[in-house]
């Protein structure tokens, strides 16, 4: 069977859900006997970014909010591979939001994979575009003042024919379920993960 | 010596003086001159004040002069502008605009329409310049269609020209060899296709739009895709993904759009990818003057991108260099895998020049040693975080000194592939002129007119980074120093000085949006 762990262990805090999203990916990719030579993994920058480093597959770990654009490249230059994004919810729908809506338009073949952990984690813990109104957190020690983005109403709205899903790691094997679903989907698909940040998270779940 | 003579159209946006312009551009190319041209135009698509004018004479003209022989306005009130342009020989055309009164708007109604005026002045030209009436509606034919009411309003202006006026001397003969024209926006497109783009992205922004619409428009000749996304920034990540798959990529821009680029610069020269960004210059700050030129950017080009590493920005000087600098930029991005800066303005990019038709040639191709996915090569991590050569992230202080030396040292062997300085004129003389891109037209065309030419020569550089320490050697070797820049602060200066001990003795600076013109820089250069 191929492997899909570089070696790197992870690095995450113990008990951070991007654990399971790293398992859920690990065993679809292996599930779905992917060709390794035409995966390509994008990475964008934040704690869920880190992955890059523990995966064996091509991949690019590209900049903060451009994990979506880079991938779209990818994929535009050469539509016989698999491309796969993976972001957490300041990078692809705060700094990137206008590339989410884009590639989601084009309905490019792509899976976007996000983190969603309401929070910018890497950077310690300031609010993120899915943290509830009135949430403190780093940042914002009077409460956030915007209400948040609905990613899944947001996908719908700008394209109804892409495939947009919303599951919570505390159902590990709906992780995974829904990645193969949304793997195996031709066109543009979004999976929106709810993944918990236990250092800095834990009060808004 | 043969005479250059000088053509001018005015009038609103939206009357078809562009156009009209390049129609002539093509006659005079088919009757075996040498042209240069350049239009002025605000931004804006209807109203305001065009103009085109072109340049041309049997022998090599190397860019358009300021005074002009013929001037015609289609609409009121468009020549006073112009007056400072006028010599006592002009020959100045207006409809009862208290010049010599040509009835444009009379004639167009009796052809049936008001939107003929620029070809009634095409035929009127043609007449003035004796140039062959059946090769000229040839043309039109070939553009507007055999039975167009253009070919009836041609004929009217010609036979206007023939009962009110007299022709004036022009110089026959010339150039047979087959010429195409092309403007500097096209030309880089050519060299691109020719060193085997695959990927062009952009978002629209002038003077860099026409490469655009170039591409575009013969992406299923070229058998390549062009990508038009949300933004700048978009722009520069799908290049750079593209580049990560295997695919040639370029993209396209000005300043504004090329800011939002800068974090894709840096990314390309951390992770191993090599991207050409085409950046036409237009004056600044911010949205600035957007139809008009500048060589404003220099500085911002060469240090664009956050962090230290090897780039390369090149200069093109012409369109024969817009072309060869397009396959080179395109070669050297992919053969050191790193960002290519190619460097023109709205003065090269949007002016045009017929030029040896170079479109059969065959280009080298110089291709990319890194790893893609897709084709059984080993595994590899590209990544914006300081890396092993694998691709994984370090932090280490020996180890990730140790990479940035590796991407450091690239910065060698980048030089000895550099287009080398250009030196013109006579290289004893006591003067030297110094400079880079589109204004070497216009020193070139100086010299050429200059009785004195003999006490000056030219320096052309053309590699602007990384740029050769030893061309102080050159400049050192005058006593005078002139520094000619399209910019208000001396940027090659700024830059030279950063690498070498140089030392001008004048500065000749014009930073009004304007190119320069052969007269005002013959008079700069003798004051
Ligand atoms: C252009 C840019 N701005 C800011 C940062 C700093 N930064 C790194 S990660 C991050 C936020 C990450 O949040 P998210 O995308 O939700 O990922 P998480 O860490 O929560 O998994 C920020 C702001 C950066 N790397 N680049
Ligand atoms: S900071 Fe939060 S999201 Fe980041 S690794 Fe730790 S627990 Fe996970
Ligand atoms: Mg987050």
């Amino acid at each position: 069977m191929t492997n899909w762990r570089s070696g790197v262990i992870p690095t995450w805090c113990p008990g951070c859900e991007d654990f399971i999203i790293y398992a859920g990916l690990q065993n679809t990719l292996a599930k779905l006997n992917m060709d390794q030579d035409k995966t390509v993994i994008v990475y964008d920058i934040g704690c869920i970014g880190n992955m890059a480093d523990f995966v064996k597959a091509w991949g690019i770990h590209s900049l903060h909010g451009r994990s979506v654009p880079t991938g779209v490249g990818i994929k535009l230059a050469n539509p016989e591979l698999n491309v796969i994004v993976i972001g957490g919810d300041g990078g692809v729908y705060g700094e990137g939001l206008s590339h989410l809506i884009a590639a989601a338009r084009l309905n490019i073949d792509i899976t976007v994979i996000v983190a969603n952990n309401q929070l910018y984690s890497l950077t310690t813990g300031q609010s993120s575009p899915t943290t509830p109104k009135g949430s403190k957190t780093k940042s914002t020690p009077k409460g956030v003042e915007s209400v948040p983005v609905v990613p899944l109403e947001l996908i719908k709205a700008v394209n109804p024919e892409a495939l947009a899903q919303h599951v919570s790691c505390l159902e590990p094997l709906k992780v995974a379920e829904a990645m193969e679903k949304a793997i195996k989907h031709q066109g543009f698909d979004l999976l929106d993960l709810d993944q918990l940040c236990v250092s800095f998270g834990k009060q808004l779940r | 010596m043969e005479k250059v003579i000088t053509v001018k159209i005015a009038g609103p946006a939206g009357t078809g003086i562009k156009s009209a312009g390049l129609l002539l551009a093509q006659v005079l190319n088919e009757s075996g001159y040498y042209l240069k041209d350049y239009s002025e135009y605000p931004s804006l698509v209807r109203g305001g004040h065009n103009t085109y004018q072109v340049s041309f004479s049997v022998n090599e003209v190397y860019c358009v002069h300021k005074m002009v022989d013929i001037f015609v306005s289609l609409a009121k009130n468009h020549w006073q502008e112009h007056e400072k342009e006028f010599t006592k020989n002009t020959l100045v055309f207006a409809d009862s605009d208290g010049k010599t009164d040509i009835p444009l708007r009379e004639m167009c109604g009796q052809l049936g329409g008001s939107i003929y005026t620029n070809t009634i002045t095409l035929g009127l030209i043609s007449y003035l310049l004796d140039l062959n009436k059946e090769l000229a509606k040839s043309i039109l034919k070939k553009h507007f269609g055999d039975d167009s009411i253009n070919i009836n309003a041609f004929e009217a202006g010609y036979l206007w020209g023939e009962n009110n006026c007299q022709k004036i001397a022009t110089d026959k003969g010339g150039n047979k060899e087959k010429k195409i024209i092309l403007d500097g926006n096209e030309a880089v497109g050519w060299g691109l296709y020719k060193a085997d783009l695959d990927m062009f992205v952009a978002y629209p922004m002038t003077p860099a739009t026409g490469l655009l619409h170039f591409l575009a428009k013969n992406q299923d000749e070229f058998k390549l895709k062009v990508i038009h996304p949300e933004d700048e920034i978009a722009v520069a990540s799908i290049a750079s993904g593209a580049s990560m798959a295997g695919a040639r990529a370029a993209v396209g821009t000005s300043g504004g759009g090329f800011a939002l680029m800068t974090e894709t610069i840096s990314l390309d020269a951390m992770a191993g990818l090599g991207v050409v960004y085409y950046l036409s210059q237009r004056p600044g700050p911010a949205t600035g003057m957007p139809t008009w030129t500048a060589q404003g950017d220099l500085l911002f080009a060469v240090h664009s991108g956050h962090g230290e590493f090897p780039k390369i920005v090149l200069a093109p000087g012409d369109w024969n260099e817009a072309y060869e600098f397009g396959k080179l930029s395109l070669n050297l991005a992919n053969k050191f895998d790193i960002p290519v800066i190619l460097l023109s303005d709205k003065n090269l990019s949007e002016s045009s020049t017929n030029i040896k038709d170079f479109t059969s040639d065959k280009a080298e191709i110089v291709a990319s040693n890194k790893v893609i996915p897709g084709k059984r090569d080993k595994i590899k991590l590209y990544n914006s975080y300081e890396h092993d050569e694998e691709g994984f992230s370090i932090e280490g202080a020996e180890e990730s000194k140790k990479m940035a030396d590796l991407r450091l040292k690239k910065s060698k062997e980048i030089l000895k592939e550099m287009p080398k300085v250009n030196l013109f004129g006579n290289d004893k003389a006591k003067k030297l002129i110094v400079s880079w891109g589109s204004t070497k037209g216009a020193i070139l065309e100086t010299l050429r007119e200059m009785k004195n030419r003999e006490d000056f020569a030219f320096l052309q550089i053309r590699g602007m980074w990384p740029i050769d320490p030893k061309v102080s050697q050159i400049i050192n070797a005058f006593s005078e120093k002139i520094l000619v820049e399209n910019n208000a602060t001396g940027q090659l200066e700024a830059l030279l000085k950063s690498q070498m001990t140089v030392e001008f003795t004048k500065r000749i600076l014009k930073y009004d949006g304007r190119p320069f013109f052969p007269e005002e820089l013959k008079e700069a250069l003798n004051d």
